[in-house]
């Protein structure tokens, strides 16, 4: 709460308090200056009371404390700021009669006894003033906390979204679409070939698979779907070679491997070049070893280009640590105006 | 109304042609799938409207923009971009989403009819409004501004002035002061000189939005924009703008 907008709510409820216990006092005896002087200096002293309570409370923590330790802490600081007021008001009295500017009446009521009951119910004033501020402090924190939920809640789709959508590649789905309605009065035939093939390409993403491994085969299958499909927008600015070892049949690879790798291949580099040019594709084995590699016209920009998500090599990296087998590496090199990426795991 | 394409597909170049068919008065003039090929077709062709890719091969269709003399009217075509999109400040002109909605073409078409004969009609209404020589342009043509990813199409006669910043130009309108990657002379070449007035070193003027003339120090002038903006005018240029006026 802003400093100023709790003073004002302060003055307004303890200047409250003076006014009723005046009224009050006034229905059995007549006001004097002695007694509404004694009241605006007991109401001053609660207001100063409360604000140490809180002052304390805020710096001993104690809204965060174990239930057992606030506990105490709500039961015993009161009563004894209570009598910390009462003291307040004690010496306020003691010096005004002393210069005489007070006058008791001969009748009021004075001791310890009397002095005992002015603290109980000062300290009872004080008991409900912090309980008051506590549960305003938690109904505070409980709306944050609720609003904070909300934002990871938020944050959390958001992401996931984004992770998804990186997997489909809108871009790709949507100019394949495209290219399809065109084709579909150029050659019918051949435009029925292409929306099986994208069907083959869409299934396999939203299944994403979560096997550790697959086939090279089956993933051979998704990457000439794809080609095709890019082929079917770059044409002729996308020749591609591929270049298969027959030792390679056999081999398995963690999926979507080989498939990162060609995407990366069209999206930055054929599509990004003038003119286009030849995607390579070469697969190798030695013993135990896969080899794949895959290289595109072009030029390597560390840290990758604006408008890359920058999911791919990271991920990538990952994935091999995890399912590449020992030894497996990437690695990135880039010469003769060609990008050329190999990645190296066990078949 | 004279088309030009500007697709990196083939396949997507031949299905506008198809959605174009159906609009009797689309008239295709050319199509490119390349920047510069586009750049060339462009400005040998003068169309009226250009159907633009925002994706091209090693470019953007922002960077064709940027190097165009002759700026038709743009509609923008995208498979899935809304960031380049979200660039505009003002969204001055049409995109669509591909695959194309015939529909959706249909109606930025007719937009762009009605900008068409907005302009034709402004150019017959007030002759040698619209500038002096070829490639010289006045306060009804549009141009193309853009600062790194932000763009803005704007009326040239809506351009208070500019002022050079080093390397860059600062343009004034509509309280936006985007630092274009251009020179105040060069920029001073391709703009229509009964329109802008170069009044000193760093500063090019719009004649048609100057609000008072004060006399300054050293019987130069200092000019208020009707956007607020002062600029000083040196003696020897303060002769040619007494002319200009006094005409």
């Amino acid at each position: 709460m802003h400093p100023g907008r709790r003073a004002l709510i302060q003055l307004l409820l303890w200047s409250f308090y003076v006014l009723l216990s005046l009224g009050m006092i006034a229905n059995y005896q007549a006001l004097s200056g002695t007694l509404v002087a004694v009241m605006v200096a007991v109401g001053a002293a609660l207001w100063a009371a409360s604000e140490a309570l809180r002052a304390w409370a805020l710096r001993g923590g104690w809204l965060d404390l174990p239930p057992r330790a606030l506990l105490l802490r709500l039961a015993l600081a009161p009563p004894l700021m209570a009598v910390v007021a009462q003291l307040l008001v004690y010496s306020f009295n003691r010096l005004g009669l002393a210069l005489g500017l007070l006058h008791f009446a001969a009748n009021a009521p004075y001791g310890l006894g009397v002095l005992l009951g002015y603290t109980a119910n000062t300290a009872i004033l004080l008991w409900l003033w912090l309980l008051a501020w506590a549960g305003g402090q938690w109904l505070q924190r409980w709306r944050q906390g609720e609003i904070a939920k909300w934002q990871a809640e938020a944050a959390a789709r958001a992401l996931e979204l984004q992770v998804l959508r990186a997997q489909i590649n809108p871009h790709f789905l949507f100019n394949a679409l495209n290219n399809l309605r065109a084709l579909i009065n150029e050659d019918p035939a051949r435009a029925r070939e292409m929306l099986s093939r994208l069907s083959n390409t869409l299934r396999h993403t939203l299944q994403h698979s979560a096997k550790e491994r697959v086939p090279l085969a089956e993933e051979l299958v998704v990457v000439r779907d794809y080609v095709a499909l890019e082929q079917l927008h770059h044409e002729d600015r996308l020749q591609v070679r591929w270049d298969i070892d027959p030792a390679t049949e056999g081999a398995s690879l963690p999926p979507m491997i080989l498939q990162l790798l060609v995407e990366n291949a069209i999206k930055h580099g054929i599509a990004r070049t003038v003119g286009g040019g030849v995607l390579e594709i070469v697969l190798r084995r030695q013993g135990a070893r896969l080899q794949i590699e895959v290289s595109n016209p072009g030029v390597w920009v560390e840290g990758g280009a604006q408008s890359s998500t920058g999911l791919g090599l990271p991920h990538l990296r990952e994935r091999l640590k995890r399912a590449g087998g020992e030894g497996a590496d990437c690695r990135i090199a880039a010469a003769d105006g060609r990008v050329r990426v190999t990645v190296e795991l066990t078949a | 109304m004279r088309i030009y394409i500007v697709e990196d597909s083939r396949l997507a170049r031949q299905e506008l042609r198809t959605l174009l068919a159906a609009i009797p008065d689309a008239d295709i003039v050319g199509e490119a799938a390349e920047l510069a090929q586009a750049r060339e077709g462009i400005e040998a062709l003068l169309p009226e409207l250009l159907l633009l890719d925002v994706e091209l091969p090693g470019a953007t269709g922002f960077e064709l923009l940027d190097q165009l003399h002759h700026l038709p009217l743009v509609i923008f075509t995208t498979a899935y971009d809304q960031h380049a999109l979200a660039a505009f400040e003002r969204n001055a002109l049409d995109y669509l989403l591909k695959p194309i909605d015939p529909q959706r073409l249909e109606a930025a078409l007719l937009r762009a009819r009605e900008r068409l004969q907005a302009q034709r009609h402004g150019a017959t209404a007030a002759p040698g409004a619209t500038g002096t020589g070829p490639g010289c342009k006045g306060a009804d043509d549009m141009v193309f501004l853009r600062d790194g990813e932000r763009c803005w199409f704007v009326r040239l006669g809506d351009v208070a002035g500019f002022e050079a910043c080093g390397n860059y130009v600062q343009a004034w309108f509509e309280g936006q002061h985007p630092l274009l990657q251009r020179t105040l002379s060069a920029l001073e070449e391709r703009l229509d000189p009964q329109l802008f007035f170069r009044a000193s070193r760093s500063h090019l003027i719009n004649l048609r939005w100057v609000q008072s003339i004060q006399p300054w120090h050293n019987e130069g002038y200092r000019v208020t924009l009707r956007d607020g903006h002062e600029v000083e005018v040196s003696r020897r240029q303060a002769k040619q703008l007494r002319e200009r006026l006094e005409l």
